[in-house]
């Protein structure tokens, strides 16, 4: 294994330029206001240690079940560091495409002090590849990925996110993509995260003319997770399907933002959450679907639907829609409530006992999200993650 | 001699609607019981109530196999021989009917038939394509009491009540169950088949038929009821039923 450098030595002049303008606003930007929608439900009142960034990755993860049972590439980024130093970070053009819309304090702070994004294209994505991004100390990591899908051709990426230190740490990670004419990505995003690892995700996907999306995301660690994700379907014909899982206990928070924007004609999006929620846990899913008046024949909707395990859990449910286009179809449905009776009745009577009953319960419920994970050795993975989640609170009488 | 089934004074309620008022009915093993009732009468009440669903207050005695099963919880009348084929069967999605069996053979650890009789019912009824797909999940009327009677099958109960097993199925269909429940027949479990229609009773030899309004049955015969039944009507019975109460 080859270490890389520390922050900076192999920064291009753009770069070296940007990050210290970049690092010049931070300390003037403060923590985002929960008033704003977009930081809304949040308890941000802790300290990001912004400035605490890590110059250098610390001793890497042992591997685990879905690295060995991984059986393509796996590319491990430890503390935002690519561990193999010969892979190409992002250049300008291709980051400057992908400049958020927003600067906040995390977007900033990403700039400034982001070792650089890891890019996949063309060869490298001929075959799936594993992402193990990993947060291995207490300090603030700025893990990037770039996957630039080549047009006309197909791509399947598994990003997992972990941490090892109970200290505490902030991980600021950025996911972007753009996905050519005609290509198809194919992406997991598996967050496990542990108990004392905040994390403020940033996501950009930009799909062109017929190109097609599929997300699976399954959110299972962190104190506070979150994922910001904008979906550009810019080219005309584009498409997306969207599965999310999420499941929370204790005082975790898991939050998503997701914006669909219909910008060509004929566009389509499927969006699919399904989130559970129990101890004093709270998940959060806002979702917009955005109609330009360019995009015309649009159909996007989505559906959020959560369970409430116990009585201090809570989950904020909350599509939007805005719609600029007159011939479009879409629609949205939401819902937030407990266990379903009759399904326990059901089971119960065939003999499961009670706790069994609700296991196969909540197993099924994701199961219509976490069917659509492409690589069976991770969807196995986040099966028995959320169901060994369920049972221990069970067993515990948590819920 | 144990029956498979005795059930005396059962009465339920939700809220301060009285649905069963003193309801009476033995079925010895070996034998097939249809009961017959108006809508409204009380008939998935009674399933309901037997099997333990909380929805009801309810009082009263039932005795599977002669072991009492008032206060146990759902699953331990399930486990103690009782099987309610529903007449509404619950869709649970992304659960599938072959996961629901091995959980119902992981529930009964001391029956080691599962297997063999998954395999044979499954036979039987044509279920392979369903096994896999989410229970109920989008199946047409006929395919869920299929799958109810796919599910009778695998439980090999000691008391089976199918709440309208009948309705909604085909001519072939009908038939079909019939069969089934025919072959169930055995000295080691009773059956209650409520229905509407005595068309089933054709091809099924019932031991008796009640006739249940209001909340209780109120005639008992053999299978010449079912006939007096088409011809006339819950009329008669109605109007006895209401000047009684
Ligand atoms: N959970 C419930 N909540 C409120 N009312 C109920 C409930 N269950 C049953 N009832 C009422 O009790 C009465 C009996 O209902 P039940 O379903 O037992 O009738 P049934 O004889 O099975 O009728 P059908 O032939 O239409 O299936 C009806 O008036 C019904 O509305
Ligand atoms: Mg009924």
């Amino acid at each position: 294994m080859t270490t890389s450098p520390a922050l900076g030595q192999r920064d291009a002049s753009w770069m070296a330029a940007r990050r210290a303008e970049a690092a010049s606003k931070v300390p003037a930007l403060s923590m985002p206001s929960t008033r704003e929608e977009i930081w809304r439900y949040l308890d941000l009142d802790f300290d990001p240690r912004l400035d605490a960034f890590a110059e250098a990755p610390g001793p890497a993860m042992a591997a685990d079940a879905i690295v060995t049972g991984w059986k393509g590439e796996v590319i491990s980024i430890v503390d935002g560091f690519a561990t193999d130093a010969s892979l190409p970070l992002v250049t300008e053009t291709s980051e400057d495409e992908l400049l958020t819309k927003e600067t906040d304090l995390f977007v900033a702070a990403y700039m400034a002090f982001s070792p650089g994004a890891v890019v996949l294209s063309g060869d490298r994505l001929a075959t799936p590849v594993l992402i193990d991004v990993q947060s291995t100390g207490s300090n603030t990591t700025f893990p990037g990925v770039h996957i630039d899908v080549p047009a006309g051709s197909d791509a399947s990426v598994v990003v997992r996110m972990r941490s090892a230190s109970d200290e505490g740490s902030v991980v600021v990670p950025r996911l972007t993509s753009v996905v050519g004419d005609n290509a198809r990505l194919n992406l997991s995003v598996v967050q496990d995260w542990n108990y004392a690892t905040r994390s403020f995700a940033r996501a950009i996907v930009t799909l062109g003319r017929d190109a097609g999306l599929t997300l699976a995301e399954a959110g299972i660690g962190g104190l506070l997770s979150r994922l910001h994700l904008d979906v550009d379907f810019v080219g005309n014909g584009s498409y997306a399907k969207i599965y999310g899982a999420y499941f929370g206990e204790d005082d975790q928070t898991l939050d998503y933002r997701y914006f669909m924007n219909h910008i060509g004609t004929n566009t389509r999006c499927d969006m699919f959450l399904k989130g559970a929620v129990e101890d004093d846990a709270l998940s959060v899913f806002t979702g917009l679907i955005r109609i330009e008046e360019t995009g015309q024949k649009t159909e996007s909707f989505q559906t959020n639907r959560n369970l409430i395990l116990s009585s201090g859990a809570s989950a904020q449910s909350v599509p939007n829609l805005e719609i600029l286009a007159n011939d479009v179809k879409c629609g949205h449905g939401s819902s937030v409530g407990p266990l379903d009776e009759n399904q326990r009745y059901y089971l119960m009577s065939r003999g499961l006992t009670p706790d069994r009953a609700d296991q196969l319960q909540v197993r099924g419920f994701f199961e219509q999200v976490v069917s659509h994970i492409p690589d069976d050795v991770v969807a196995d993975w986040v099966r028995a993650r959320i169901i060994a989640k369920y049972v221990t609170a069970q067993r515990e009488g948590r819920v | 001699m144990t029956n498979a089934l005795e059930v005396h004074d059962l009465r339920a309620s939700i809220g301060d609607l009285q649905i069963l008022k003193g309801f009476d009915l033995v079925v010895p093993f070996g034998e097939v019981h249809a009961i017959m009732g108006p809508n409204g009468s009380g008939k998935s009440t009674f399933s309901h109530v037997l099997m333990g669903k909380s929805d009801y207050e309810a009082s009263g005695s039932a005795k599977v196999a002669g072991v009492e099963v008032m206060g146990l919880s759902v699953d331990e009348r399930a486990r103690a021989g009782l099987f309610q084929a529903f007449q509404y069967p619950t869709e649970i999605p992304g659960v599938t009917l072959d996961e629901l069996t091995h959980e119902m053979a992981l529930s009964n650890p001391d029956d080691t038939g599962f297997d063999q009789r998954i395999a044979e019912t499954s036979e039987r009824l044509s279920m392979d394509p369903f096994r896999t797909r989410s229970i109920n999940l989008g199946l047409s009327g006929g395919e869920k009491k299929r799958s109810e009677m796919y599910l009778l099958g695998v439980a090999d109960p000691r008391v089976a009540i199918l709440d309208e097993i009948d309705s909604g199925l085909d001519i072939d269909a009908v038939r079909q169950v019939a069969a089934m429940v025919e072959d169930l027949r055995d000295p080691q479990i009773g059956v209650v088949i409520i229905t509407h229609y005595s068309r089933i009773l054709r091809y099924i030899n019932a031991d008796k038929v009640h006739v249940m309004v209001a909340g209780r049955i109120v005639e008992s015969g053999g299978p010449e009821v079912a006939d007096t039944l088409e011809a006339g009507g819950y009329a008669d019975y109605q109007i006895a039923a209401a000047s009684a109460s």
